[in-house]
């Protein structure tokens, strides 16, 4: 078991507008979550739900956000645990590579991750319904 | 100060000790230290520092019984670790899908 999550995707859209997709606060709250957000070293961002759905709030700080590497801590409202997700972007023949770690999953207490997975779960689901259900509308009326 | 999950993870990063973990799991009883030592090459003395290690993250507990010390596998601390991780694993698997989606439709459109 590593201290660390690592997601790789080769998705069939250009660099550019994955940057963008993953980088804009307009687009990441359109597929991801409600954000602000801005692409700056040391900008203090906020990923929140509606509260409707209980859902946890998120924040960090941007480490690093050069084209095409996005580095940003990643601390779960009410813990004091702070860990990294890493999104990298590679041109590749048939598309963009997006890797993505989340690392730093040993600083959590076990105590912590339990609590955190409990309470968290089910609001997550909620949000991620609701996000479904928001694009499914917009694709209707459009 | 260590906190619980860095030790089980530092207790399971050495193969040895993780051997000597699923030996006690897959044994499904209380081994004695004796026994334990007796599957590895290395000395007494390393084994019984890999299982203070173990005892340590919560993994094995340990019993005094007559003139021997026995082992008890506990995986409780692991399932902790692990139920963060699936946690973890499936969020971004889900939300790498929902990016996807979303360029997908809108080249689409």
């Amino acid at each position: 078991m590593k201290d660390v999550i690592t997601k790789e995707v080769v998705l069939n859209h250009s660099i550019d507008r994955i940057w963008k997709a993953i980088t804009l606060q307009e687009e990441i709250s359109t597929w991801f979550i409600k954000a602000d957000f801005k692409a700056e070293n040391g900008y203090r961002y906020e990923f929140t739900a509606s509260e409707e759905n209980g859902c946890a709030t998120i924040t960090g700080e941007v480490k690093s956000a050069s084209p095409y590497t996005l580095i940003y801590t990643w601390t779960v409202e009410n813990t004091q645990v702070e860990t990294t997700v890493t999104w990298n972007l590679k041109e590749v023949e048939n598309g963009t590579r997006l890797t993505l770690e989340h690392s730093g999953i040993s600083q959590y207490t076990g105590d912590t991750a339990v609590e955190m997975f409990n309470s968290y779960t089910s609001g997550w689901d909620k949000c991620m319904v609701a996000l479904d259900d928001h694009i499914k509308n917009e694709v209707h009326a459009g | 100060m260590q906190d619980k999950v860095t030790k089980v993870l530092k207790a399971i990063a050495d193969p040895t000790r993780r051997e000597i973990f699923h030996a006690v799991v897959i044994a499904a009883t209380a081994l004695s230290i004796s026994q334990i030592s007796g599957q590895f090459q290395i000395s007494r003395q390393g084994v019984t520092k890999h299982i203070k290690t173990l005892e340590g993250a919560g993994l094995l507990q340990i019993k005094d019984q007559g003139r021997e010390r026995y082992c008890f596998a506990n995986p409780q601390p692991l399932e902790e670790v692990q139920k963060w991780l699936q946690f973890y694993d499936k969020f971004w698997d889900d939300s790498l899908q929902r990016l996807e989606n979303y360029l997908d439709k809108e080249k689409e459109a």
